[in-house]
């Protein structure tokens, strides 16, 4: 299917242009299919980079499926995402706490 | 969408947290001792990640010094656009059952993004010299 937009070559079922990012198929705007890039890199920067990367690399894959067309694909690779983002914060959380105990702890013990 | 009055509460005490968040950070400056608490893996490691800095990059932001916030943390300023404008669009998400117009980022670039936050981080740690310069505050002559 070309492109009506920008005339480029994508898949016959693509949800989406791979080129300028039209909306192709219109029963599935790709707006349905959120991909939490935004969360996934605040997590990655913030707090967990190993668990915030796996955040990313699901975002990657949501965008790389809706160009493909595979709807479904896209949604399990979102739901990972979104899994993906809330470990992160979980993590991040968990350790932030672990640090405040460990320093009320130190600063006790050295009175 | 928001269901619930529940919901409703949820999103507006996270914007209010926001603005608090924000106010104090203007106020601030995380580069003094005192206000903000040292970030745990900075104090343990002695590593820069790629996030450190920015939140005095933001200060510096906050406080129109768009220089000494690229010397802060130079990918925290440049995604911060992007960053807010995502997250403006999550929040129309949840408020109007719709986000932001956005455009369509290929599933490549965002690979490409994944590896240059991991390079970045790596080469702010590095002590060879051009690389030397995106830890944070060095740019300023400033060693944290």
């Amino acid at each position: 299917m070309y492109c009506p937009t920008c005339g480029a070559n994508n898949a016959d079922n693509a949800a989406v242009c791979v080129q300028c990012g039209r909306t192709l198929n219109a029963m599935v705007p790709a707006a349905t299919v959120p991909n939490y890039l935004v969360f996934a890199i605040l997590v990655t920067v913030f707090c967990c980079l190993p668990t915030g990367i796996a955040a990313i690399i699901y975002a990657a894959q949501v965008n790389t499926k809706l160009q493909a067309g595979d709807i479904a694909g896209a949604q399990q690779a979102s739901k990972n995402a979104k899994m993906w983002v809330l470990i992160s914060v979980g993590a991040g959380l968990l350790l932030t706490c672990a640090y405040i105990l460990f320093i009320v702890v130190m600063s006790m013990s050295h009175r | 969408m928001m269901r619930s009055p529940y919901d409703r509460f949820l999103f507006r005490g996270a914007i209010s947290l926001g603005f608090a968040a924000l106010v104090a950070l203007q106020m601030f400056d995380p580069a003094l001792p005192g206000f903000f608490p040292p970030c745990p893996l900075r104090a343990l490691t002695g590593w820069y990640c790629p996030g450190c800095g920015s939140l005095r990059a933001m200060h510096q932001l906050l406080n129109g010094n768009v220089g000494a916030a690229l010397a802060m943390n130079p990918f925290a300023v440049i995604a911060l656009p992007f960053l807010s404008y995502g997250m403006a669009s999550h929040a129309c998400f949840e408020i109007r059952g719709r986000y932001l117009p956005g455009v369509f980022i290929p599933g490549r670039w965002i690979w490409i993004m994944a590896v240059a936050i991991v390079a970045f981080g790596v080469a702010r740690n590095l002590p060879v010299y051009p690389l030397s310069l995106l830890a944070p505050g060095v740019m300023l002559g400033v060693k944290f």
